[in-house]
């Protein structure tokens, strides 16, 4: 069948969504056309191509691109796609080039994506081919970047990037003030975990603070066992202060959600499951001299867990850890796990990032699999036409709205709500 | 890294001691296995080829004792929704190298080849790749300093690793 405007509309109602939204190969298809390609999609981070001519590869929704810095040291976001019979240009996930050069005829282009150069172009004498002509060079996407974080969209009338992030933009600020140099780098590389799930069930875990209790009880209670064998003067395991708070009550997680327009929102703010970690003496040092005491304060005590740009990026300002997600099918995602480096920090901190990723988000930690066992059996679960309905009441009717935000109890469900009323916002504009 | 050459007993030694370790992990008992390991003992799976260091790059696993003991607990806790599911493991180790020999204490590096067969959750799935062991000797037998993983798909995209290769 095919979705009329109607249809899709009705699929989101103020409480509850349809399970055809996880569950119908048409709908993705549909999300990818309608709502990835209209909106700003995480592509990298500036220093993942530092010099000339380095690149990384990826895909946008379905399309292969490519970031790659040019000679004059502009970041651009291109079409992966020869001009010629659209093979890909570059097909390994980075790599640095003086140009790009096709590997079937040859054509070759410049790092901004310009055709530079056609083998044995006499045989287009008489012809109406013409090198020049712009749609035989490799086509840019629009492309835009907050402190080094670079988004690109497929859609001309977009608004701008900053706009688009609204207040959410602050989490991102927040998680480059806290580099005692004010920037961050893309550091220790990634790890690729396959999740056979729909990508709304990832993002939309996100914020829920109704789950660690209970997905992550197993892990958190095994670390407290653990820990009541040692003697009580052992000394402090970071291990520890980055698995336990996963089992905070519900009061604790009640902090707050705040919500914008276009799907984004973070939890925390005056505390998160971050808030207690140990602050790294040196680290404090830096800090303190890079900005006084009073602006480093103000900056560590911005404390949020997880804050989603949607639909495709979520970061951790207090860990420096981001995840990103790539959708692939209605029932097949693939979520990356970066760490940064925050610059003119010691070593110690990204250590500590890439422990909290190690231990949280890698395909071998003991909590990413036991989300992933949710989502999936979920996925399983909604197969069930028992009910063509998934509820999202908690708190409806209590947040508070302001102009630019939504603000809720922790608990709360307005990340979900705030979610499908920007897709929905998405999938009924004409395509 | 240039191969030692060791006696015939040495070197059955150190093999049915690798044995040993894939035996535990076949089944998977990680009671035991766990003793295998001396209290700084370290499992290093790391997420690039020719990885350098634990520290500066993100790996699949690097545990040491702590998260070890976590581990050995949480993979037969019954809320852990990812272990509902029955593990079954095949481990064939074979081209059992020593690198490096300490003729006072007995230490020594080890390298091998293995090939797993992992079942879980209805999958199964093959990993493939090269260990390295650094082995404390008692005299008697030994214990793992470190044992480094190198699966040889290990910076591609991969699924739940539900448990130590
Ligand atoms: S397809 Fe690229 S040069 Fe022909
Ligand atoms: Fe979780």
């Amino acid at each position: 069948m095919s979705y009329t405007q109607k249809e899709i509309i009705d699929l989101v109602r103020p409480t509850k969504v349809h399970r055809k939204v996880y569950t119908d190969p048409e709908v993705f298809d549909l999300e990818m056309e309608r709502l990835w390609a209209k909106t700003w999609i995480y592509i990298g981070h500036e220093s993942q191509v530092q010099d000339k001519g380095s690149y990384i590869t990826l895909n946008y929704g379905k399309v292969p691109v490519v970031m790659v810095r040019d000679t004059d040291m502009e970041v651009h976001v291109l079409h992966n796609r020869c001009g010629h019979k659209g093979v890909k240009l570059v097909d390994k996930a980075c790599g640095k080039i003086p140009a790009f050069r096709c590997c079937y005829h040859g054509w070759r282009y410049r790092l901004d994506g310009k055709l530079l150069g056609v083998p044995y172009m006499e045989s287009y004498e008489d012809t109406a081919f013409n090198k020049e002509d712009p749609q035989y060079s490799m086509q840019k996407l629009r492309s835009d970047s907050v402190r080094g974080f670079v988004f690109a969209t497929m859609n001309a009338d977009a608004p701008d990037l900053r706009t688009w992030m609204g207040g959410a933009a602050d989490v991102m600020e927040n998680l480059c003030d806290r580099a005692p140099d004010g920037e961050v780098e893309a550091a220790g590389g990634v790890l690729r975990y396959e999740h056979e799930c729909n990508w709304k069930m990832f993002i939309e875990n996100l914020n829920d603070m109704m789950h660690p209790m209970v997905v992550h009880r197993s892990v958190v209670e095994c670390a407290r066992d653990y820990i009541k064998t040692l003697p009580p003067d052992s000394p402090r395991l970071d291990e520890a202060e980055i698995l336990l708070p996963f089992g905070a009550s519900y009061e604790v997680m009640n902090d707050s959600i705040t919500g914008f327009k276009y799907g984004h929102h973070y939890d925390g703010g005056k505390t998160s499951i971050h808030a207690d970690y140990t602050l790294d003496p040196e680290y404090a040092a830096a800090m303190k001299s890079a900005y006084g005491e009073a602006r480093m304060n103000e900056i560590l005590s911005f404390n949020t867990h997880n804050t989603l740009y949607y639909p495709s990026l979520t970061i951790k300002s207090a860990i420096q850890n981001i995840r990103v997600v790539r959708p692939i099918a209605y029932n097949k995602t693939i979520i990356e796990t970066w760490s940064f480096r925050l610059k003119g920090a010691p070593d110690s901190m990204l250590k500590k990032t890439l422990l909290y990723s190690r231990l949280i988000n890698s395909n071998g930690s003991m909590v990413g699999p036991d989300d992933l066992t949710a989502y999936f059996r979920a996925q399983q679960g909604l197969e069930s036409e028992a009910s063509d309905w998934i509820e999202m009441h908690r708190h409806f009717g209590k947040d508070e709205v302001l102009t630019d935000r939504v603000i809720g109890k922790g608990t709360s469900d307005l990340d979900v709500r705030t979610q499908y009323t920007a897709w929905r916002e998405y999938m009924t504009v004409a395509a | 890294m240039g191969v030692v050459a060791i006696s015939a007993n040495k070197q059955e030694e150190i093999e049915r001691f690798l044995y040993l370790e894939a035996s535990y992990l076949d089944r998977p008992d990680l009671d035991n296995w766990i003793d295998l390991y001396t209290d700084e003992g370290t499992y290093w799976m790391p997420a690039i080829p020719d990885q350098k260091d634990p520290d500066n790059h993100i790996s699949l696993f690097y545990d040491d004792r702590v998260i070890m003991e976590v581990r050995r607990r949480n993979f037969v806790h019954s809320a852990a929704a990812s272990k509902d599911y029955d593990v079954r493991a095949s481990h064939i180790i074979s081209n059992i190298q020593v690198t490096d020999m300490d003729e006072e204490t007995g230490d020594c590096t080890v390298t091998s080849n293995f090939h797993c067969w992992l079942y879980y959750n209805d999958k199964q799935t093959p990993y493939a790749g090269r260990y390295t062991h650094e082995l404390i000797s008692d005299g008697l037998s030994y214990k793992i300093q470190s044992k480094r993983v190198d699966i040889i798909n290990c910076d591609a995209t991969l699924n739940t690793i539900i448990i130590y290769i």
